[in-house]
């Protein structure tokens, strides 16, 4: 982990999803590959699976995190595989709805306007819920790194870093 | 006359669960069933023919809140059914990780129950997101007890969400003297929050406890002093970490468990013929829609000498701790109660840690098949794993974890509360029902008989 000082550091990347769903692992996929690499001091990479609302979203601490960059897989209508940047606004209500929460309510609406939040996201084939599947489709593995380069890139054209 | 009124779903917890309730003409509940409607999921066939280090990665993937438990228990499982003691100083590093996990989890679990209760002295209900004091000095309080508790977990766990420093036979790596020192350090801070945290939920608690009445959606709603009480009993393998089968005195007893259908406990066919559109969110299911509880629940029901039981902080309490209250007000103060001890046990056990001591067994056997279990105490309850490994090969895994023993030892819970205020006793247990959804039944002579539910 960066440091010690705190849990979070100036950009966090979170992968969500869940890797027994198919495709839903995507997101904990490209952290995987994220944390094979040299990164910034400035940046935690947390595969945060189901848990993103209630363990990452709802601890960060605008005086230290500037930015959230999520990786996820998502339906926009694109070709399989394909990778999109997306906006808090842009999605759908229910999004990362904290089922642990205390009325239902969406944790990045809290933070929107403190964090910069950047989504990430990969159309979808096959997600296999409720069934448990493991294993990406061919599609979207080779999205994965596509999906690096752009992190690399998104923390790069900010920072100069990577 | 009885009438039936139904909250589906249940908020604030885990995964998709519902109350059906049957009520007398004042509303109080005289049979309740608390059913998880999570989707039937097939962890248990997914895991066999995998090897005993995957298995458990899977494990602590079927739900968001509770990864960290599951890990620990299912390594263990695994462990024990192969026969592998690991060193000392990685069970040390579990055990710092897990009282890392607990001391978060209570602190979330107030965020999701304050909106329940009163400031004292007001007729105000919490709002957590208020930026008014007290609750601001509160929620700053919570949240720095969380980032001290999982910055814990991501040191001697390796991440704070899914651990990946915990494997089969120990753990990957020690930690250095400067993370021990700074884990020591942020201990010591939380154990003053914790204090100062405790303290003030108890007396949170304890003015609810004290009242007569409470406010839903308008209405007063009267507060019974037996709120959540039931007879089925507690079980609990540990104050703090938990058991296995390769203890030299195992606190968990494979032989007194049993494994029930659904429909042998809860209750069949009904019509919802009581509808309130003003309860929070969104209203109760409306009149004339048809409810089947016995068919409906995705859960199991485990019983321990033949009998729902209870687990979490108070059953650990009541069982090692001479705790004696009974009921929601006795859950919610047995948890707070546990919230200096996770402190003191990561302090302890980093007193303890040798960090140049290995943290891998010199030998990790393959497995022959035998039957192993391992219970962790998860911040919700008894989380009990059971396996058998063969050649290194899972051939049977099973989990039991804390909700699927509380939800049928809740529903009889619920008799007696006005049914208004049914989801506070839900909320005492601290449910997540996402892991709680499992659905392998087997009779007597072990065998199958309640796969027909189960969407493989």
């Amino acid at each position: 982990m960066k440091g010690m000082e705190t849990l979070y550091s100036e950009i966090v990347v979170a992968g969500c999803g869940n890797p027994l769903y198919a495709d839903d692992g995507f997101g904990p996929a490209v952290v995987e590959s994220l944390q094979g690499l040299e990164l910034p001091e400035n940046v935690t990479v947390v595969d945060a699976g189901l848990g993103g609302p209630h363990f990452v979203f709802t601890l960060l601490n605008p005086e230290s995190t500037k930015t959230l960059i999520i990786v996820d897989i998502a339906d926009f209508g694109g070709e399989p595989g394909e990778l999109r940047w997306l906006a808090v606004d842009e999605l759908p209500v229910g999004s990362y709805r904290d089922a642990h929460s205390w009325d239902l309510t969406e944790p990045l609406q809290y933070i929107k306007d403190d964090i910069r939040i950047r989504i990430l996201a990969c159309q979808k084939k096959y997600v296999s819920a409720p069934e448990m599947v493991i294993g990406i489709t061919d599609e979207v593995q080779r999205a994965i790194p596509g999906a690096v380069s752009e992190i690399l890139k998104e923390i790069g054209m900010n920072y100069g870093t990577a | 006359m009885t009438k039936v009124v139904e909250i589906s779903p249940t908020t604030r917890h885990e995964g998709h669960s519902k109350l059906t309730l049957k009520v007398d003409d004042q509303g109080i509940v005289e049979r309740g069933d608390w059913l998880s409607i999570t989707p039937v999921r097939g962890i248990e066939k997914l895991a066999i023919g995998k090897t005993m280090d995957q298995v458990p990665k899977i494990a602590s993937r079927v739900c968001g809140i509770c990864p960290i438990a599951h890990t620990l228990a299912g390594i263990e499982a695994m462990e024990a059914s192969i026969g592998c003691e690991i060193p000392t100083d990685a069970k040390l590093l579990r055990v710092i990780l897990h009282a890392a996990n607990r001391l978060h989890s209570h602190a979330l679990h107030n965020i999701l129950i304050l909106p329940d209760f009163y400031i004292p002295g007001t007729e105000t209900k919490f709002n957590p997101f208020s930026k008014e004091q007290p609750v601001r000095s509160v929620a700053a309080r919570i949240i720095r007890i969380r980032e001290i508790a999982q910055t814990i977990g991501a040191v001697a766990g390796g991440e704070a969400i899914h651990p990946s420093n915990p494997r089969v036979g120990g753990m990957y790596r020690n930690v250095s003297p400067l993370a021990k020192l700074k884990m020591a350090d942020l201990a010591k801070e939380g154990l003053v929050l914790a204090h100062e945290q405790m303290e003030f939920m108890l007396e949170v608690i304890r003015n609810m406890q004290n009242r007569e009445f409470t406010d839903v959606a308008g209405k007063q709603i009267p507060i019974p002093k037996t709120l959540g009480y039931h007879d089925q009993g507690v079980m609990a393998t540990s104050s703090m970490y938990g058991s296995s089968s390769l203890d030299e005195k195992p606190m968990w007893d494979i032989a007194r468990w049993k494994e029930t259908r659904p429909w042998d406990w809860y209750m069949g066919e009904v019509t919802i013929d009581l509808e309130d559109p003003s309860y929070p969110i969104g209203g109760t299911t409306k009149a004339g829609t048809r409810a089947n509880p016995q068919m409906e629940a995705c859960n199991g029901v485990p019983t321990y000498d033949g009998q729902p039981v209870e687990v979490g902080p108070r059953a650990r309490l009541a069982t090692f701790k001479n705790f004696t209250e009974k009921g929601t007000f006795a859950q919610h103060i047995a948890r707070q109660l546990e919230y200096p001890d996770c402190c003191y046990t990561i302090l302890k056990c980093l007193d303890k840690l040798d960090t140049s001591g290995k943290v891998l067994a010199d030998h990790i056997p393959q497995g022959d098949g035998s039957i192993g279990w391992a219970a962790n105490e998860a911040p919700r309850g008894t989380d009990v794993h059971l396996a058998r490994v063969k050649d290194g090969r899972v051939l049977w895994y099973e989990m039991l974890v804390p909700t699927t023993w509380n939800l049928p030892t809740c529903s009889r819970g619920l008799t007696g509360a006005p049914w208004q205020i049914a989801e506070m006793v839900v909320r005492a247990y601290d449910p997540c029902v996402s892991c709680a959804t499992h659905m392998i039944v087997v009779d007597e002579e072990n065998k199958i008989v309640a796969q027909k539910l189960i969407q493989w």
